[in-house]
């Protein structure tokens, strides 16, 4: 597995640097473009993990070490989300040199919208996320070596806090790196959007690495029951989605003041048109309409591939989302897909090596055997 | 009588299952099974197919469109107005209305439906076979299609505390 994720790596690599010589503004936005996308993966797995402890959930006891390593990027994700420094200006229109002279709006943002000010909170956010996430991990890692209770409890505490962390101020960091692209429009549900769809997608990469998991011979406690559970969660998540996807919009359609409708006038009238639409339809309308019977979602094989959409469907997502902004026309050639076929390698071998470094069912877990009887 | 059931109580769920199971093996037709509370291993055992939910889509979707065609009558056809100069057919704003009345509908519908087919309604008198049905005791009911006999000795070998014949 190892040869894989470093030829994907290199390849990454490679279009970094074809970018980087080609066109630079076009490869920032790229690098954006995967940073936010794993990070919002982590962050949703995360943010799913805590869920468990604040709801007392015991079905997802024996899982719940795959949320973990998929947390395990983060730190990483911090580290290349932190080398953005250097394309700022490529990416925000607000970072370019002497902007303010002759933009009036953003001159008016400027105390919230400069340089040093978007780095300290870029560095808060990460202390925010690491330092909790890390407290987490340490109190799981503690509870396999001893079958005190009170390890259960210091985890269930952090991650009451992680939940708190995790959904401010994750929200705030979409709006900062992924709003302030367009930095005269703004919606005042866009970060809490961004935040609730990580979940979403975070759902998405857990039943991916499960099931690839388990194609390995591992985790076969892991029984039809827990993935119904998780086909639940997706279903009810795809209804989320389409709720708040539609709320921006039609708000935005209804009141028609140019400086809001700006945003959506590339995307939905547009040549964004098509993706547009793909988006609504990978992300909302397919994974609906399918999971809407309940006996669909015990089926590992279409899990499979409703999860595979959702993730295509997330790049999209996040493509248009930054695109039209940062770079302007749509492209995609050997920059985009090199780019995310680096991050998906250096991704999996994050999380595989952290899934390694700990049993894969937790032990001493005070919820372990309900979650091991689990049926519905 | 010909018609008289096999009922069966228990007081340990455990026990019932057990007997489920076997019955189910043998192919037994079981008719109900009434108790103080629900149990997903027995819930398993004896739900047959039910065809609400494929009447709930039914609804839901005979809904959505009737409530098209009335969005589209009222604000097109019969009473055009122009809203802040959008144009006078415009999705958007009914996607909000389709989906509550679908609802609505839908869930509306599939309370009749069910209400129907099981023949209850308010006001309708408990039907309760038995008073300890509501406090500590599982009854099983079975016909008498297969050989009553053996199902007797079943049930008893599997732990029921009685066995009798009653007309439902």
């Amino acid at each position: 597995m190892n040869i894989v994720f470093s030829v994907l790596i290199l390849i990454g690599i490679a279009a970094v640097i074809t970018g980087f010589l080609t066109d630079e503004k076009r490869t920032w936005a790229n690098i954006l473009l995967n940073n936010y996308y794993f990070i919002s993966l982590s962050m949703g797995a995360l943010l799913f993990y805590s869920l468990q402890f604040i709801t007392n959930s015991g079905w997802s006891a024996v899982l719940q070490r795959v949320p973990q390593a998929l947390g395990g990027f983060l730190p990483v994700g911090a580290v290349l989300m932190l080398l953005m420094f250097f394309g700022l200006p490529q990416v925000y229109e607000w970072a370019h040199h002497g902007i303010t002279e002759t933009d009036k709006l953003i001159a008016h943002k400027s105390p919230f919208l400069n340089v040093p000010f978007f780095m300290i909170r870029m560095v808060v956010y990460f202390v925010l996320f690491l330092s909790v996430g890390f407290m987490l991990r340490k109190y799981a890692k503690l509870q396999d070596k001893n079958s005190d209770l009170k390890y259960y409890e210091r985890s269930r505490y952090y991650a009451q806090v992680y939940i708190f962390v995790g959904a401010i101020f994750f929200s705030f960091a979409s709006k900062d790196w992924i709003m302030t692209i367009d930095s005269h429009w703004y919606s005042t549900m866009f970060g809490f959007r961004n935040m609730i769809y990580s979940m979403y997608y975070g759902t998405a990469a857990i039943i991916l690495v499960i099931l690839f998991v388990r194609s390995q011979g591992y985790l076969k406690e892991i029984k039809e029951a827990h993935f119904h559970d998780l086909g639940r969660y997706l279903f009810r998540f795809s209804i989320v989605w389409g709720y708040l996807w539609f709320m921006q919009f039609l708000i935005i359609w209804y009141a028609n003041i140019p400086e809001l409708t700006v945003y959506y006038q590339p995307r939905f009238l547009g040549e964004w048109q098509i993706i547009f639409y793909a988006e609504l339809f990978l992300n909302f309308v397919i994974p609906f309409i399918v999971m809407m019977s309940d006996d669909v979602g015990k089926k590992p094989k279409v899990l499979l591939t409703i999860s595979i959409m959702l993730l295509i469907g997330l790049w999209l997502n996040i493509y248009m989302q930054i695109m039209p902004g940062a770079y302007g026309p749509m492209i995609f050639g050997f920059t985009e897909l090199g780019i995310f076929l680096g991050y998906a390698g250096l991704f999996m071998g994050i999380v595989f090596f952290a899934l390694s470094k700990v049993p894969l069912i937790p032990k001493n877990h005070p919820y372990l055997e309900e979650s091991l009887h689990h049926h519905i | 009588m010909a018609s008289k059931n096999i009922v069966a109580k228990f007081t340990d769920e455990e026990k019932l299952s057990k007997a489920l199971t076997r019955l189910n093996d043998k192919k037994v037709n079981i008719l109900d099974v009434y108790g103080p509370f629900a149990t997903h291993d027995i819930l398993k055992k004896v739900t047959r197919e039910s065809r609400l939910p494929y009447m709930a889509i039914l609804y839901g979707i005979t809904a959505i469109i009737l409530m098209f065609a009335f969005l589209y009558y009222t604000t097109v056809i019969d009473y055009p107005i122009s809203y802040g100069g959008k144009p006078i057919f415009s999705f958007p704003p009914m996607v909000v209305l389709l989906f509550l009345i679908t609802i609505l509908l839908t869930t509306i519908l599939s309370t009749l439906t069910f209400h129907g087919r099981s023949l209850i309604f308010p006001g309708k008198p408990a039907d309760i076979m038995d008073e300890s049905v509501t406090d500590d005791a599982f009854f099983l009911v079975l016909d008498q299609n297969y050989n009553p006999e053996e199902i007797k000795v079943w049930l008893q070998e599997d732990g029921a505390d009685e066995v009798t014949e009653k007309e439902i």
